[in-house]
């Protein structure tokens, strides 16, 4: 018995050295670490109607305006879509085209407020908003209508629906 | 599945079947005293073992210290026998951690204190036989100091912001835990022992603001629960051991 116990004793340090020398130094980062808000296009059926169908663009494309980089998404066909918010203002404007050959872009801009939140030594800092509203140019949108306020790291949650004109 | 996970997993599936391992022999023993002769059936062993206090000092933490090069702890503990198998236990330390990344820098450092009770399950096989398997709980407290801190967020569309910083500050943590091993007395009076942890913190909404990457003590600041482990190198001072045990009359 004295002998079984001596030798659990050895194992277990010999296991306890392992396990150690298997842990890396910073954890890697499992949760989405940019609040991103996301954006449903949508289009009503006739000119009278008031029920609404999503609307596939053919080649959505956004340009963060005042980025310090150049950034261009390009979106193949779909209804919707994912943007992110100025972390260093309350206020962005994103420049959208329903279709980058069209070349017909409005201007919609972001007024909101920040707020830091720390999601964890892996991931870091990161900025969660609030929208206070939303604004922009008619050439193609219609309208716009927010349906959360609140931009998370949560990427179930749809924030603003954008009514395009019919005839896009 | 990353390494470090399927290293975890493997380190936690060897310590059960080790307490597996480890039970049997137990089980095997306290069958004995039924064939035995009714002189040791009432045997109140616990009164002629005296009493005894153990100090010991965790080498896994001094261990670790060289392996982390972002926490670092120091744990001793100590345990007073009582009676009927019952220890009086309680922990003590330091420690700290750094985090230095490129975007989020501050410094920790806490001390720990935690008292609760052992209950050994090994059944002595004479008054000298100070082996033994235990189970118990703990309550754990801790007063964690965080430096300032400096973080940026990182944004691959908008660029990074500038450096933003958060004040200092102190705050507690309490945590309960249960604790499982056993200690070997391999020379006279010197133990070497381990145990497996699991750590519950009571309050860990009032500081995940910011939860600290390590609580000596504790363990992550960012996890609800802990796992944890010490092998301990303890020494036991005796004292007030009777003579042989009274034998009663059946």
């Amino acid at each position: 018995m004295t002998r079984i116990r001596y030798s659990l004793l050895a194992f277990l340090s010999i296991v306890i050295i392992v396990s150690m020398a298997c842990t890396q130094q910073r954890q890697p980062c499992l949760t989405p670490k940019t609040a991103s808000l996301i954006i449903g296009t949508v289009h009503f059926k006739t000119d009278t109607s008031t029920v609404t169908v999503d609307t596939t663009l053919p080649h959505a494309t956004f340009y963060p305006l005042s980025s310090q980089l150049n950034y261009v998404t390009v979106y193949p066909p779909q209804a919707s879509f994912t943007v992110s918010l100025s972390p260093d203002t309350n206020y962005c404007q994103w420049l959208f085209e329903t279709d980058s050959l069209k070349h017909i872009p409005d201007t919609v801009s972001f007024y909101y407020q920040r707020s830091a939140k720390f999601l964890s030594n892996a991931c870091g800092f990161t900025y969660f908003y609030n929208i206070d509203s939303v604004h922009s140019t008619h050439l193609i949108i219609d309208s716009l209508h927010i349906l959360n306020n609140s931009v998370t790291n949560n990427v179930n949650t749809k924030h603003l629906q954008i009514y395009i004109h019919r005839n896009f | 599945m990353s390494i470090q996970n399927t290293c975890r997993y493997i380190s936690i599936a060897t310590f059960s079947c080790l307490m597996w391992l480890l039970a049997v022999p137990v089980l095997a023993q306290s069958d004995t005293p039924a064939v035995d002769s009714l002189s040791t059936t009432n045997l109140k062993k616990h009164d002629s073992a005296g009493r005894q206090l153990c100090l010991g000092i965790d080498v896994v933490r001094i261990g670790a210290n060289s392996f982390y090069n972002d926490r670092y702890a120091y744990e001793f503990q100590v345990d007073y026998y009582a009676r009927n198998e019952f220890y009086l236990a309680a922990e003590g330390g330091w420690g700290g951690s750094k985090v230095n990344y490129d975007d989020l820098k501050y410094t920790t450092t806490n001390s720990f204190v935690q008292f609760g009770f052992n209950k050994s399950i090994l059944s002595r096989s004479s008054k000298t036989d100070w082996d033994m398997m235990m189970m118990g709980m703990r309550a754990g407290f801790a007063n964690v100091n965080r430096s300032p801190v400096t973080y940026t967020v990182v944004d691959s569309v908008w660029g990074n912001t500038g450096t933003q910083s958060i004040g200092p500050t102190s705050f507690p943590v309490f945590w309960l835990e249960v604790t499982g091993g056993m200690r070997v007395e391999i020379v006279r009076g010197l133990f070497a022992g381990w145990n497996i942890r699991g750590k519950f913190v009571m309050n860990g909404k009032s500081f995940r603001d910011l939860s600290p990457l390590f609580i000596a003590g504790y363990g992550k600041g960012d996890k609800n629960a802990n796992f944890d482990f010490n092998l301990y190198i303890s020494y036991g001072i005796r004292w007030n051991r009777k003579g042989p045990p009274a034998k009663t009359k059946s």
